[in-house]
């Protein structure tokens, strides 16, 4: 071995670590250089993204609408051909209404909210187990700011964490990160709505007293000024009063389906609350 | 080296991509794990290295974990490599797989660790174990598909002239 390789495994070992320690230190420290690096592989690699997803999502409808038809057409074409056709428009004006309602839902939720909100879709989802989080198609160019809420009809997404130039960065409410003040909409019970990972979440700091009971429904607070008042987290799956310690062991699954986000709305004033449900 | 880094590079971005588009949020394959790895196994350990920290940031950015824990996971599955490299033979997949599910595994501790150690998570529930376990064991799976893959890009690239540093003739040799 040539004496100049002898060192070359401890050094690349040691640059290594010295390198991963170091970005490290950087990222806890929230250093400004690091926002910008992160920003700009988001800049860099969202579009890509943002453009496939826009291009899968037209090859769905036009396989729904059209490929998807004409392999049942080839099988029934002397037979069916006419009604192929209604099935073609049928399945279109399906499709037309699934967005109208989806878009309806969501407007009914502009109307409740009462607040200016901006809409948004989802482009990615975080590529780590490790934590829960959405890549949103709006940011500061279009007012989006952290620490702003995101709904969906069903009820609390989570909140904006990272604002980019064009995209944001939302933590979902089941990202271990996350917490926030919560009641439960029936006892009028509160407690500390933790993220948990995967799709769960936990009800914390509940009292073995206090009557929380599965199926019951857990509302934000807006005690701690980020979620308005009376939007839904989800509900109740499990209310375990055996528990070792002080505290019930609550679980509670989110009311929107955190996996298949598709629009969502930011909530552009954050710290206000809304009417009593 | 430039353009192996870019061709891997866009391999990775390609897979990346893919993965969001078809895999997200229900499975988390670890496919750029799986990549780095093989890619760990071959001669050239800088373009490994440069890889392993361009995922590394790139899973970062689109991470709320602290900035840098994805890059230290990269680069501790081409160090694992490494530690492979001399020790399996080209083409016995089935010990490369095994070295592979090992690699993933220490990156997932690695992970859990340093999560835990730096205040972000508790651990890990039976039911999340669960799912860990069996989306590493189905990565190590695809393995020597991924074995292939880096094979045949590292041949495609020799047609046009690149070769591992390693692999490169010595020229000078003033006492052959």
């Amino acid at each position: 071995m040539r004496p100049d390789l002898h060192y070359r495994t401890p050094l690349i070992v040691a640059l290594a670590v010295l390198l991963f320690f170091s970005v490290l230190s950087l990222g806890l420290k929230q250093s400004p250089v690091l926002k910008e690096v992160q920003g700009s592989v988001v800049a860099i690699t969202a579009p890509v993204l943002q453009a496939l997803e826009s291009l899968g999502r037209r090859g769905r409808d036009l396989w729904l609408g059209y490929f998807y038809l004409v392999g049942a057409r080839q099988e029934n074409l002397q037979l069916h051909r006419s009604l192929e056709e209604y099935r073609q428009k049928e399945i279109q004006f399906q499709e037309a209404q699934q967005a109208l309602t989806r878009l309806e839902a969501l407007l009914a939720l502009k109307r409740q909210v009462a607040l200016p909100v901006i809409g948004a879709r989802v482009i990615a989802y975080d590529s780590s187990l490790w934590s829960r989080c959405a890549l949103i198609d709006q940011g500061k160019a279009q007012g989006v700011k952290t620490e702003l809420p995101v709904l969906a009809p069903e009820g609390i997404v989570g909140r904006v964490v990272e604002a980019y130039p064009q995209y944001s960065k939302v933590m979902l409410i089941v990202d271990r990160k996350s917490g926030a003040d919560a009641m439960v909409q029936r006892s009028r019970v509160r407690g500390i709505l933790q993220g948990q990972g995967g799709n769960r979440c936990s009800l914390d700091f509940v009292p073995k007293s206090a009557d929380v009971q599965v199926g019951d429904l857990v509302l934000a607070s807006g005690l701690t000024g980020i979620y308005p008042k009376g939007l839904l987290f989800g509900k109740v799956t499990k209310a375990d009063k055996k528990s070792p310690g002080v505290f019930q062991e609550i679980e509670v699954t989110p009311a929107v389906d955190l996996s298949a986000l598709e629009e969502v709305l930011v909530i552009k004033v954050a710290n206000l609350s809304l009417s009593e449900p | 080296m430039i353009a192996a880094f870019f061709a891997y590079g866009f391999l990775a971005l390609a897979i990346f991509y893919l993965q969001n588009l078809a895999f997200f949020p229900q499975m988390h394959l670890r496919l750029l794990a799986l990549l780095l790895f093989y890619l760990g196994l071959r001669p050239s350990l800088a373009l490994a290295l440069a890889l392993a920290v361009a995922l590394g940031v790139l899973q970062d950015s689109f991470a709320i974990t602290p900035f840098g824990l994805h890059l230290g996971s990269t680069l501790l599955v081409v160090g694992v490599a490494r530690l492979f490299n001399q020790r399996l033979p080209q083409q016995r997949f089935g010990l490369q797989a095994a070295a592979c599910l090992l690699a993933m595994v220490l990156q997932e501790v690695f992970l859990q660790t340093s999560l835990i150690t730096l205040g972000y998570a508790g651990g890990l529930a039976w039911g999340q174990l669960y799912h860990h376990a069996v989306e590493i064991l189905l990565t190590a799976v695809l393995g020597p598909l991924m074995c292939l893959l880096v094979l045949g890009l590292e041949r495609f690239l020799g047609r046009y002239g690149w070769r591992p540093r390693s692999q490169q003739p010595d020229f000078y040799q003033p006492l052959a």
